[in-house]
């Protein structure tokens, strides 16, 4: 079934290019050289009033029956890179009728995708030949941001299998988790045309993009990453400072601990914390932080509490509402192996003992039961 | 005590006690009605227990008989817990009947394990006592054991303690009474375990096959409903007796597997098959096991297996943690391994090692009908499933969180999971087009992916998979692609936290060697399974049921091979490796064996 798909559609890509002949050009129209607003559909922030110049890099994306479609890259007024971006039009081709896809991509300096401009003159088709409504294009880029989508470990045939009825008594409705999936992620009707634009955007090219950033790399990139809201900027940056980068970049940092997602935030406290912990007052905003932050992220900032000060113990004692059952017995087991236990936690561990809405407060009974 | 309750109970379906206390094991019931009962957190609360797993309907009592040996006025504790407390009513509510009343206290309302106070009623020792557990919701009340003392003290909590308390009323010695002889232990009937006792069951050895639940095939059996995955290397033969077709996961079809491996495993005259016995304890000497201990997980009767090989197929490691064998749990750095993988950075393989591990999942669904169905409110379950609204749970349903153990925790984590699902369900009927929707099944046992791993002469990583590393002992073969899930909330606060995301990478044809089945230090003991030895990003593709199949096969042929030589399992490799490698190629065609009936 699957080679039979896949002789089909290199047959029709092969027609295709009879039908097309090779190197269509993008409409002039389309052909963008300074960027003063953000692109349509776009993942990245857009200050009012930027203004991008495009220059040449020597990547480009092959197309079959197309040829190879320059990929261009955008820079501000201080020559700083923005955005890559490419104009693409590639033929999409499906059960004996194929068309070109007209479709503007952008990247960001990772490889990653920032979005995309429609053709204003072609706009891209359903399978009935009706026009993408703003809603489709939506859900198609709703599509290209999931990098990790079905459509890439999935050949095309497999897409479109439908799952075996169940025959006997019991549960029915478990329609088969692929195709649930992609009729959740892929336009209705365009099932090919999102395939062809996910794998353009998500191809080898993401790799050459970030080598060519990578090569140009430099401090004020990294911070401007640091400080963007895009979350694998973020992370780039907090890979690649170096620990005086990190000092002087703490108060941003210390800022995303709270802010940030929990994968940005526990990476932080994994691997900087140990620059940080020495110092109580650099400390402090990440323990102010601790109702805040996601359950996963106060663990490992709870690992540090050898380190805390008497205050910051304290007051941990008075938020045992935030803590998971394990953080609780964690922290009672910090307090047992000290040689005194204030009177102000005490005070507060009896108050939370004493509360008939806390799910835990058996567990400080118990702790009070043998340690008093 | 509770050993006098077993005998009595096969004797005479009644129980004969002689002290003011009497402790009454609820798994011990003459007929436990609707309530199920649970041994999975044995380790952790200290019991099976029944839980009245009714999906939102009350289940039908379960009911007793008690002989006192003393009349009089008895003070009576039950062991139960609220599974969510917070402020709302408990979801578990019961009551306790005592012959024909019924006692005014609600149970199930205190939080975490321990004993709650139920009341006072008078006992005449010339009748038969009659006791019930009366359901009142449907939605997973639970009650482990109930205590009847003429004094009113009530019986310790803290796990320690009431251990010592049980066993010191129960009167237990030490060393169960029945010693059983075997060629091979193997503990754990998922389909590693099953596969290792057929294994070495064709070739001749005595087997003992030790199972907690009442059925084969663990994560692929009826009451969990994972399909297999993975191929069937070199034992196809074998595999094909115990595996599942690829119906959906959750499919009621899982009972047709069900019937077919039961019936193929009990077709061996060499399997002594110990369905609903629980291993409990391993002792070892010299880094050598000599006994597992294990208890009927209904009756608490106790039986000791010593053999001189044993097959830790158990998936949490369990005989390898009691006998002392190194293990591992959680994400090794990324440096540890070399396991890096640029696109996934983080998710993939940390920079800093972690307890993050793969989670667990709670399979169900449910039906449309012809007629209105109801499903009553569960603000419990709400802080939970917020407003995710669905009828039927997929793999991605799986839980997971660093504070977390697989093990220690796998009662809130399956808890967890009853929440995410109840208030799913609940909001999705609150959609028109679900009016007629009745929530047909949902397992109460937890699914899980990753937990223990155990030691062995060569741990398996992800680069073994992705450069398809042949091995002079690479006995199970796997094509699968490296599959390792993570939770998506730890992306974006906002998706559900019982959801989770799987990053795949396809490789080549890979090989497990035998090296990793067999524990680095604890000389006779082999693994099958999700605790085989392997890093948390190795066991990304082999983690699912035909490989780990092939797993149990693979150590049930080489158990043979050391009865025969009378050596170690790292023998095999040593020594003997190419009368292994002949054998497991030689047992393809194997025609019907003379063991077999």
């Amino acid at each position: 079934m699957r080679r039979l798909a896949l002789g089909i559609l290199l047959l029709l890509t092969h027609l295709c290019e009879a039908q097309f002949g090779s190197a269509v050009s993008f409409p002039n129209s389309s052909e963008k050289t300074v960027l003063d607003k953000s692109p349509e559909f776009f993942v990245l922030s857009w200050k009012q009033g930027t203004i991008l110049n495009r220059s040449e890099t020597p990547m480009e994306i092959v197309v079959d029956s197309v040829g190879a479609q320059k990929v261009n890259i955008f820079q501000d007024n201080s020559d700083a890179p923005v955005l890559y971006s490419s104009n693409i039009i590639t033929p999409v081709c499906a059960d004996g009728d194929c068309r070109l896809m007209h479709i503007t991509l952008y990247w960001t300096l990772l490889g990653d995708y920032a979005g995309f401009d429609r053709s204003s003159e072609e706009p891209l088709t359903k399978h009935d030949h009706d026009e993408f409504l703003f809603s489709d294009y939506w859900k198609l880029h709703e599509l290209l941001k999931d990098h990790n989508s079905i459509l890439k470990r999935r050949a095309i045939d497999e897409l479109v299998t439908k799952p075996k009825p169940s025959t006997i008594e019991g549960v029915d409705a478990l329609s088969g988790a692929t195709i649930k999936e992609v009729k959740e992620s892929v336009v209705s009707g365009a099932l090919y045309s999102c395939y062809v634009a996910w794998h353009l955007v998500h191809g080898d090219i993401k790799d050459q993009i970030k080598a060519f950033t990578v090569a140009q790399q430099t401090e004020g990139m990294l911070v401007r990453m640091l400080n963007n809201e895009n979350i694998n900027y973020q992370m780039y940056a907090l890979e690649n400072l170096t620990k005086n980068q990190y000092d002087t970049n703490f108060s941003r940092i210390s800022k995303l601990f709270k802010s940030g997602i929990p994968l940005v935030r526990s990476f932080i406290i994994k691997n900087l914390a140990e620059s940080f912990s020495k110092e109580p007052n650099k400390m402090q905003p990440f323990w102010d932080a601790l109702p805040y932050i996601d359950i996963n992220t106060r663990s490992l900032l709870l690992q540090h509490i050898d380190t805390a000060s008497e205050a910051t113990v304290t007051s941990i004692s008075g938020q045992l509402s935030v803590l998971t059952k394990n953080q609780i017995r964690d922290f009672l087991s910090h307090l047992e192996n000290k040689s005194q236990i204030s009177s102000e936690i005490l005070k507060n561990l009896r108050n939370f003992a004493g509360s008939n809405k806390e799910k835990n407060s058996y567990l400080v009974v118990q702790f009070l039961e043998d340690n008093s | 005590m509770k050993k006098l309750l077993i005998v009595t109970l096969l004797l005479f379906s009644s129980i004969s006690l002689f002290a003011q206390d009497v402790l009454v094991e609820a798994e011990s019931f003459d007929n436990p009605g609707g309530w199920l009962v649970d041994p999975q957190f044995v380790e952790q609360m200290g019991s099976p227990y029944l839980n009245a797993h009714g999906m939102g309907k009350p289940v039908k009592n379960a009911s007793t008989k008690v002989n006192f040996n003393k009349s009089g006025s008895y003070h009576i504790w039950v062991r139960t817990m609220n599974w969510v407390p917070g402020e709302w009513e408990a979801p578990g509510k019961f009551q306790l009947k005592v012959n024909e009343a019924v006692l005014d206290t609600v149970l199930g309302t205190r939080s975490g394990w321990g004993w709650q106070y139920a009341g006072e009623t008078k006992i005449n020792k010339k009748n038969e006592t009659h006791i019930e557990l009366v359901d009142l919701t449907g939605f997973n009340g639970r009650c482990d054991a109930i205590y009847f003392s003429t004094k009113k003290t009530t019986p310790p909590s803290s796990p320690k303690k009431l251990a010592a308390w049980r066993q010191e009323l129960a009167a237990e010695p030490n060393a169960p009474e029945e010693l059983k002889t075997y060629d091979l232990v193997v503990v754990g009937g998922g389909l590693a375990g099953c596969a290792a006792a057929i294994a070495g069951a064709e070739q001749g050895l005595k087997v003992a096959l030790i199972h907690d639940r009442p059925v084969l095939g663990g994560n692929a059996s009826e009451e969990i409903r994972v399909h297999t995955e993975g191929i069937y290397g070199n034992f196809e033969r074998i595999l094909k007796k115990i595996d599942t077709k690829h119906y959906p996961n959750g499919s009621a079809e899982s009972k047709l597997d069900q019937q077919k491996r039961d019936e193929n495993v009990k077709s061996y005259d060499n399997i002594d098959l110990f369905l609903n016995w629980r291993a409990y304890d391993a002792i070892s000497e010299e880094n050598s096991v000599k006994y597992v201990d294990a208890r009927q997980t209904f009756t608490g009767e106790r039986k000791r297996f010593t053999a001189p090989y044993f097959v830790d197929s158990t998936g949490d490691g369990w005989i390898g943690f009691w006998a002392g064998a190194e293990f591992s749990y959680g994400r090794e750095s990324v440096d540890t391994y070399g396991e890096y993988w640029e696109e996934h950075g983080e998710l993939w393989s940390p920079k800093e090692a972690d307890n993050a591990v793969m989670g667990s999942s709670v399979l169900w669904g449910s039906k449309d009908t012809d007629s209105p169905q109801s499903f009553p409110e569960v603000p419990w379950a709400m802080p939970v499933s917020k407003d995710y609204a669905e009828v039927n749970g997929e793999w991605q349903w799986e839980f997971s969180r660093n504070d977390l153990s697989q093990i220690d925790d796998a009662e809130e984590i399956r808890d967890h999971m009853l929440r995410a699902i109840y208030g799913s369900f609940s909001n999705a009927k609150k959609d028109e087009v679900n009016k007629n929707r009745k929530l047909e099944w949902v397992s109460y046992l937890v699914g899980k992916r990753e937990s223990r791993r155990l030691v062995g002469d060569h741990i398996f990583t992800f680069n073994d998979a992705k450069e398809g590393r042949e091995f002079p002992d690479g006995v199970v073969i796997e094509k699968r692609a490296v599959d390792v899930h993570y939770q998506t909330v730890l992306e974006d606060e906002k998706n559900p936290d019982f959801i989770s995301e799987a990053l795949f990478y396809r490789g080549p044809q890979y090989y497990i060697p035998y090296r990793s089945l067999y524990s680095k230090n604890i000389s006779n003991l082999f693994m099958a399974g999700r605790n085989f030895s392997c890093s948390h990003a190795g066991l990304g593709g082999p983690r699912v049921m035909l490989t780990t199949g092939q797993m149990g096969a693979a150590v049930g042929y080489a158990a043979s091979l050391c009865k025969k030589y009378e050596v170690m399992p790292r023998e095999i490799y040593t020594g003997y490796l190419q009368e292994y490698l002949d054998l497991i190629e030689e047992q393809k065609y194997e025609k019907i064996p003379t063991s077999k009936k």
